[in-house]
């Protein structure tokens, strides 16, 4: 028996046992892929809505992509209550992150939100851990205690960890929330039906 | 490698609270194995590959499968609808249950061809009677869980596969209906059959995994048997398992996946054999396809059934061809224990395996008269193989035996 070449044994031991582990390591990829968003999942994407069916004031509830969305008619008044408190946001024009934008913002309506300012779409889901804000539409206490600060401009207040947004949800100064409603595509096929994803 | 890792301090740290080392002594770099060992007794370890196999791939598919039969809009079911589900919609769906269908036949295979080996070389004979009867236990279980995971798709097959398997059980004298019952829950095959069966196949690999730690554990007290069937002396002419088996089973485990990779990527129905293709057609309860057979793993023992006239008895003959593996290390008198140095037995065993294989044939035919004859008569060779053992020792020159491996 002649002599054993152990570098030649260690060099055979970590090529072989190296594939081996990057054989078994690739197996993750399918097995961790499935539990992915399957596609008929992903394929259920898009609600259609008739804004129409909202009253003046009214804020409704709906469901996309298994997610709550917001739907209110903004009256001329609350559209008034998007002004003077800019200095009160983290994010005026809605440009920290990508979600919170849509490709039909234009500088007309980066303050509303909305493709037609009088209803606001947006997913209802604070963005601080995900719970439904409450809508607390009127300026000031009157409506809402001490639940709202006291130069309350209207909008939302997140009962988990008292997020406040405004009638734009737009995110205000002090919440735990980090951004604003997150905003979704969407277009009008008609004049009131709006097609959502 | 594994002795450096034994020398580290957060190893002697678990050592103290464990006993790993005397574990990974007893079991793996100072247990015993006769270096002799022929490719034959690779098929253990890879069992236990496709065991940790369909383990893993059956988790995945429990998180999309939904066993109802309730109806869908389509037109289909629940549980035929989730299954194409996860073959279209499912990340790697289509490979995950590919694996898990064809894993259910390499299972077999690699069973088939372990049992096989341990009749060829003896390895049933004592002192291994006890693991060999183990195993025999795994072997059914394994049917059953192959059993109920058939029906799960809830196709064609499934539904008239499983009708016709309870219906066996209802055969049976005075326990008949009522287990025939417990197994439906209901007065035939539907819903409720479905979602026990599902809690069923669920359990049964568990019950594989703690009765293979038992046959595992069988073998390492008696030690491996070996193609001269000779009893070993530790030292002499055995080698430890770490190194050098475990090399070898990895290898075997390569050769292994290149066959079952080919099959899962490029044949996973294996024209018919390994999926059924009347499984694709959603369970009708008002009409049996026109030709209905078990998968190829289950055919021998069906030509068993089917080979007598009596439905009883064929029930009963069907579960004593399984039965008798229990007795078979009583029922062999020989001294020798391989095949190797038994002419008689060699030629009786090969035979055997041929009929086996025949058997498997005629089951998965339409039956002919002709093929219920080749079938009857192979179930009698069937039965002869065993219950001839007694009496071969007796006229059997058995060849000398080597001295040493």
């Amino acid at each position: 028996m002649s002599e054993t070449d152990q570098t030649r044994r260690n060099f055979l031991f970590a090529a072989a046992g190296g594939m081996g582990g990057i054989a078994a390591a690739a197996t993750v990829v399918p097995f961790i892929g499935s539990m992915l968003p399957a596609a008929d999942t992903l394929a259920a994407a898009t609600t259609e809505f008739d804004v129409a069916t909202v009253e003046a004031g009214q804020l409704v509830v709906i469901q996309w992509q298994g997610k709550p969305v917001f739907v209110v008619h903004r009256t001329p008044e609350l559209l008034k209550q998007v002004d003077g408190h800019d200095a009160m946001l983290k994010d005026p024009n809605s440009e920290a992150i990508e979600a919170v934008s849509a490709e039909w913002i234009t500088p007309e309506n980066r303050k509303y939100r909305a493709i037609k300012p009088e209803y606001l779409i947006t997913v209802a889901s604070c963005t601080h851990l995900g719970c439904i804000p409450l809508f607390k539409p009127s300026p000031g206490r009157a409506e809402w205690g001490d639940s709202v600060p006291e130069d309350w401009p209207g909008g939302w207040h997140c009962p988990c960890h008292g997020s406040l947004y405004d009638v734009s949800a737009r995110v205000i100064n002090g919440s735990p929330a980090p951004h604003n409603l997150h905003l979704m595509p969407y277009k009008y096929l008609s004049e009131t039906r709006v097609v959502i994803g | 490698m594994l002795e450096k890792m034994m020398k580290s301090k957060l190893f002697g740290w678990i050592d103290e609270r464990t006993g790993a080392e005397a574990i990974i002594k007893s079991q793996l770099t100072e247990y015993e194995v006769p270096k002799n060992l022929n490719y034959m007794w690779n098929f253990g370890s890879l069992a236990l590959l496709v065991l940790v196999l369909q383990i893993l791939t059956g988790i995945f598919l429990a998180m999309y499968y939904k066993p109802s039969a309730a109806l869908t809009y389509g037109g289909y079911t629940v549980a035929f609808d989730s299954v194409e589900r996860i073959m279209r919609d499912v990340n790697f769906g289509w490979l995950i249950r590919y694996m898990h269908a064809v894993g259910a036949s390499a299972f077999f295979v690699v069973v088939y061809m372990h049992i096989g080996r341990g009749l060829y070389y003896g390895s049933y004979k004592g002192p291994r009677e006890l693991l060999w009867i183990i195993g025999v236990v795994i072997l059914l279980i394994m049917q059953g869980a192959a059993f109920f995971g058939y029906l799960l798709p809830w196709g064609q097959m499934s539904f008239w596969g499983a009708t016709v398997i309870t219906n066996l059980f209802g055969a049976l004298p005075v326990i008949g209906e009522f287990l025939q019952e417990v197994l439906r829950g209901g007065f035939a095959v539907g819903d409720p059959t479905l979602n026990r069966f599902f809690s069923l196949h669920y359990l049964f690999p568990l019950l594989l995994v703690a009765i293979v730690g038992g046959h595992v554990h069988a073998l390492h007290v008696v030690h491996s048997n070996n193609p001269t069937g000779l009893d070993v002396h530790a030292g002499k002419s055995t080698i430890p398992f770490h190194p050098y088996y475990t090399i070898k089973d990895a290898f075997g485990v390569g050769v292994f996946l290149l066959f079952y990779c080919y099959v899962v990527f490029f044949n996973p129905q294996m024209g018919g054999y390994f999926i059924e293709v009347d499984n694709y057609v959603p369970a009708n309860n008002l009409q049996t396809p026109p030709h209905i057979a078990p998968v190829w793993y289950l055919t021998p023992w069906y030509t068993i059934l089917r080979s007598f006239e009596s439905k009883l008895i064929g029930v009963l003959a069907m579960g004593a061809s399984l039965g008798i593996l229990f007795l078979l290390p009583f029922l062999d008198r020989s001294k020798v224990r391989s095949a190797r140095y038994r002419p008689v037995y060699r030629q009786m065993v090969y035979l055997f395996f041929v009929t086996v294989i025949i058997l498997g044939y005629c089951g998965h035919s339409a039956p002919t008269p002709t093929l219920k004859l080749i079938g009857q008569i192979s179930t009698a060779y069937y039965f002869a193989f065993f219950l001839l053992l007694p009496f071969v020792p007796m006229f059997e020159k058995t060849k000398p035996l080597p001295e040493e491996i």
